[in-house]
């Protein structure tokens, strides 16, 4: 009964996969002519040289970290706060998980024109209380985009804290609370440490996902300004589809592959604890 | 009990805030998508008379077919990877079928960033001739929605006594009949959450499909990023074309929100 | 018909072995019992009979064929689990109407037959409910109809009446023993709880780290135990048991009290008193002290301790008025009834 899982990951991911690093050894350009030469490793020593790919990979994780602990935090205190809510629970929590479903190109146009500064209605509240903030503009672009993040993925987290809070056993909290404990004592030394199992797998969950940023800088800023907010997967797309390198490409992503290959375990190990447990 | 309440008004607000945040920008995309060209270029304009041009527009300019094409996309995706998916989790969850190299294979499938698959997705879709159809994008879609929707379902499995397959195999069926009678049925709210989770998931998809299928057959989100063009952005049209994309799945998903914890942890959490 | 024959039954994984090389036979009609503490296998071995185990080695028949290749539902065997595995998604009469789905019983006459056995049981009004609508006899209820109404050859029970509590099980258990006498199917009924082997069993089948300790009926495994395991598990409270020596006319108990019993054994030997065969008088020079006494209506449990051992005497509650805690007695039993073990192997002299 494995089988039909096994023959379609086969033809949709094996053979990709295979596929594209057989890509990442040739010299394969959708504009050449003649066939595809094997260039050995000159790709990968290419990529690795190459400092736009270094400056896609630092541009990305900062995004990352960013992205990642404002949505941490602000999710938990949302999801502590829906824990404790007793009007309207459900359409609450409905209305402040829609976010997460929509297409990210459509988050990243949509805020694109929020922010912008003619039509957009952010920047002409702030002009009426007297300040200008050019949020797409030079040092603040990146940090932008992972507030753009932050808005449509926070609910993620929200969702995965909310579950976790909800499983942790009463009695532990309840014996903490007769004993006299404050609200901060209790969730420092018993909520959280209960928590940090489906924590750990909702951060190592959203940063691997959050690697993947594309929509957001082809929706705004197209890696600019300059090269400020060239992620991973955004630098990867320009040097496969518009300048056509795909080898070289590939290879890229196979080196994305290799930095992103640990975290998948750890995040495997952590998951794979806890049902067998 | 004085801060008890104070807590309680702290929440309020805080909740508040955060409702507050997330529709402001659903709001003003619908707002838009109602306003002409010259109600645009005003920012602050709330009260006006609605016009329906942009939506007139956008179908128009083919939005309902790029919506079809998604739909279907994601539809025979989701047909295959609930069947293959459904009948995989169920081995892997009773029977741990596959090992850990299985169950690492579907995370690691679910996370790996598509930068990786689409390049060779690209080039063999140029080789058969297929390139800019929808059928490297089935494929595309199947190659992260398939271990989504299987990682889904063996957390839902995972709860299914197994003793009820035994008894269905006493009482004289065979271990797939077993399988289809009993054990299914009782994934099947699982199940409901999964398929919709995944269609969400390819319809919501741009990446494979701007690159995959670009022009002729484009599915809807690159659809709305094409209303992004050099003229500028046809803000009105491009906020309605995001509101056909955006509804649907909103509303499907305040259906599948109480299963969505167990399928995307894996089973790590039970709910 | 339904006979059950085990023949070098073995099961092991890798280097441990569950069940050893077991021979064992279920006569037509009859209503066995395997039980045994946790761990010895009983389970297992209804589960090899049922097919949902595989055997390591040796031969399962049932009524002559041999069935040990055969997938459960090919062995016309009904079973009953622990939490009844009734099917959540279906009704009561749904559920019981199961099995004949498989024989591919027109429908009319699998809910004719479904009703008359709910009716049977007492569950009539309860057809079109859902398990989760049901008390926990109710579901055992349903559960026993699903395995009746294919009329297999053996039913196979799986501590079935663990998950009720105490006055229920004493109930049910008397239900499910009427109903098997009624219908005459061989059964096999696994717990680990001897009072319920006591009174269900026509025959006791006492396991213990995955052999048989002895097979036979109540009264024999009660009466004569092969082993001080057999005696100390079967009987409750636990029979007494005393190293000590014999010299062919008394015994000289290690805990420094003699009795008269003869015996052409000498030696050393462990002597085993069932409580209600151990008496005991008041007697200020007596070797054994009260140390606890609990009413239990008609009789009581009387603790004693001699020379720090523990012993434990069953008594009617009328002698118990002269008795109370800390009181001297003198204890003594009839010669006849000592079960005696030999020191070493522990097995019956």
């Amino acid at each position: 009964m494995l089988l039909p899982l096994l023959v379609v990951a086969g033809i949709a991911v094996g053979l990709p996969l295979v596929y594209a690093f057989y890509l990442s050894l040739t010299d394969f350009s959708l504009t050449q002519q003649g066939v595809a030469q094997i260039v050995g490793a000159d790709n990968y020593i290419a990529s690795l040289t190459n400092e736009g790919l270094w400056g896609a990979i630092g541009t990305t994780f900062t995004y990352v970290i960013i992205a990642v602990s404002f949505e941490t935090v602000i999710g938990l205190l949302i999801a502590l706060s829906l824990q404790k809510q007793k009007w309207a629970r459900d359409i609450t929590r409905a209305m402040l998980l829609a976010p997460m479903f929509i297409t990210p190109i459509a988050v990243g146009l949509t805020f694109r024109f929020l922010l912008n500064d003619q039509l957009g209605a952010i920047p002409y509240l702030l002009k009426s209380l007297g300040t200008n903030y050019d949020f797409l503009g030079s040092g603040k672009a990146l940090f932008t985009l992972a507030m753009i993040d932050v808005w449509q993925w926070t609910p993620f987290m929200v969702l995965l804290l909310l579950a976790g809070l909800e499983s942790i056993p009463k009695q532990p909290l309840e014996a903490a609370r007769v004993d006299g404990a404050n609200a901060v004592y209790i969730f420092r030394r018993i909520t959280l440490p209960l928590l940090t199992p489906i924590l750990s797998v909702a951060v190592l969950l959203r940063s691997l996902d959050a690697l993947k940023v594309f929509e957001y800088v082809y929706a705004t800023t197209r890696g600019g300004p300059g090269t400020e907010t060239e992620t991973i997967q955004y630098f990867t797309y320009q040097t496969g589809i518009q300048f056509f390198r795909l080898g070289e490409a590939s290879s890229m992503a196979f080196i994305l592959l290799l930095i992103v290959l640990p975290l998948i375990v750890f995040l495997f190990r952590r998951i794979d604890r806890r049902t067998s447990s | 009990m004085r801060a008890q309440g104070m807590m309680r008004g702290v929440r309020g607000i805080f909740l508040i805030t955060a409702l507050v945040v997330v529709g402001f920008p659903l709001v003003w995309v619908t707002l838009a998508s109602f306003k002409t060209p010259a109600q645009l270029n005003d920012p602050s304009l709330i009260m006006f008379s609605p016009s329906l041009t942009n939506w007139a527009y956008v179908v128009e300019e083919g939005i309902l077919q790029a919506a079809g094409r998604s739909a279907l996309v994601a539809f025979i995706t989701v047909a295959i990877s609930a069947i293959a998916g459904s009948a995989a989790a169920y081995v892997i969850s009773s029977y741990k079928a596959g090992g850990t190299a299985t169950r690492f294979g579907i995370l690691a499938a679910q996370v790996l960033p598509p930068a990786v698959l689409v390049f060779p997705f690209l080039t063999l879709a140029y080789v058969t001739q297929v390139n800019d159809t929808l059928i490297p994008l089935i494929f595309a879609h199947l190659s992260f929605v398939l271990p989504v929707v299987t990682w889904f379902l063996i957390g839902f499995f995972d709860s299914v006594p197994r003793s009820l397959e035994e008894q269905a195999r006493v009482d004289g069926f065979s271990r797939f009949k077993a399988f289809l009678l009993v054990v299914l049925p009782q994934v099947y709210p699982g199940l409901g959450a999964a398929i919709i989770f995944g269609f969400t998931l390819s319809w919501n998809d741009m990446f494979y499909g701007l690159i995959l299928t670009p022009t002729k057959s484009a599915i809807l989100p690159v659809a709305i990023a094409g209303f992004n063009t050099f003229r500028g952005v046809e803000l009105g049209s491009m906020s309605a074309a995001i509101l056909v994309a955006v509804i649907p799945v909103l509303i499907a998903s305040f259906f599948i929100q109480k299963r969505l914890v167990q399928g995307i942890s894996g089973g790590a959490v039970k709910y | 018909m339904g006979t059950v024959s085990l023949r070098g039954v073995h099961k092991a994984y890798g280097s441990t072995t569950i069940v050893e090389h077991l021979d064992l036979d279920f006569p037509d009609g009859t209503f066995t019992v395997l039980v045994g503490p946790s761990g010895c296998g009983k389970s297992t071995t209804l589960r090899m009979i049922a097919g949902l185990e595989p055997v390591t080695s040796g031969t399962i028949t049932i009524n002559e064929a041999d069935v040990t290749p055969l997938e459960p539902k090919d062995r016309n065997v009904a079973m009953v689990f622990q939490n009844y595995a009734l099917y959540p998604h279906l009704s009561v009469a749904e559920n019981i109407a199961f099995p004949l789905r498989a024989t591919k019983t027109p429908k009319a006459e699998a809910r004719k037959r479904a009703q008359e056995i709910a009716e049977s049981l007492g569950l009539g009004q309860l057809t079109s409910r859902k398990p989760k609508e049901l008390s926990g006899g109710q579901q055992q209820r349903v559960a026993i109809g699903r395995a009746i109404i294919r009329e297999p050859a053996v039913f196979l029970f799986d501590e079935p009446l663990s998950n009720l509590d105490a006055k229920l099980r004493v109930e049910t258990r008397s239900e499910l023993l009427a109903i098997q006498k009624r219908l005459g199917v061989t059964s096999i009924y696994v717990t680990h709880d001897q009072e319920e082997a006591m009174t269900l069993s026509d025959r006791m089948v006492v396991m213990r780290d995955g052999k048989i300790a002895q097979v036979g009926t109540p009264a024999e495994v009660y009466g004569k135990p092969h082993s001080v395991f057999v005696a100390t598990f079967v009987g409750s409270p636990k029979m007494n048991i005393m190293p000590g020596t014999l010299d062919g006319t008394t015994f000289h108990a290690d805990l420094g009290v003699a009795w008269p019993l003869a015996h052409k054994d000498k030696g050393a030997v462990l002597v085993g008193i069932r409580p209600e065969d151990l008496n005991v008088g008041l007697d200020p020079q007596g070797p054994a002290t009260i140390t606890q006494i609990e009413l239990l209506g008609p009789r009581a449990v009387v603790a004693l301790e001699v020379a720090g051992t523990k012993l434990i005497s069953v008594i009617e509650s009328g002698p118990l008025a002269a008795l109370s805690i800390g009181d001297r007695v003198n204890i003594a039993f009839d010669p006849n009834a000592a079960h005696l073990f030999d020191a070493t192997t522990e097995e019956r002299r």
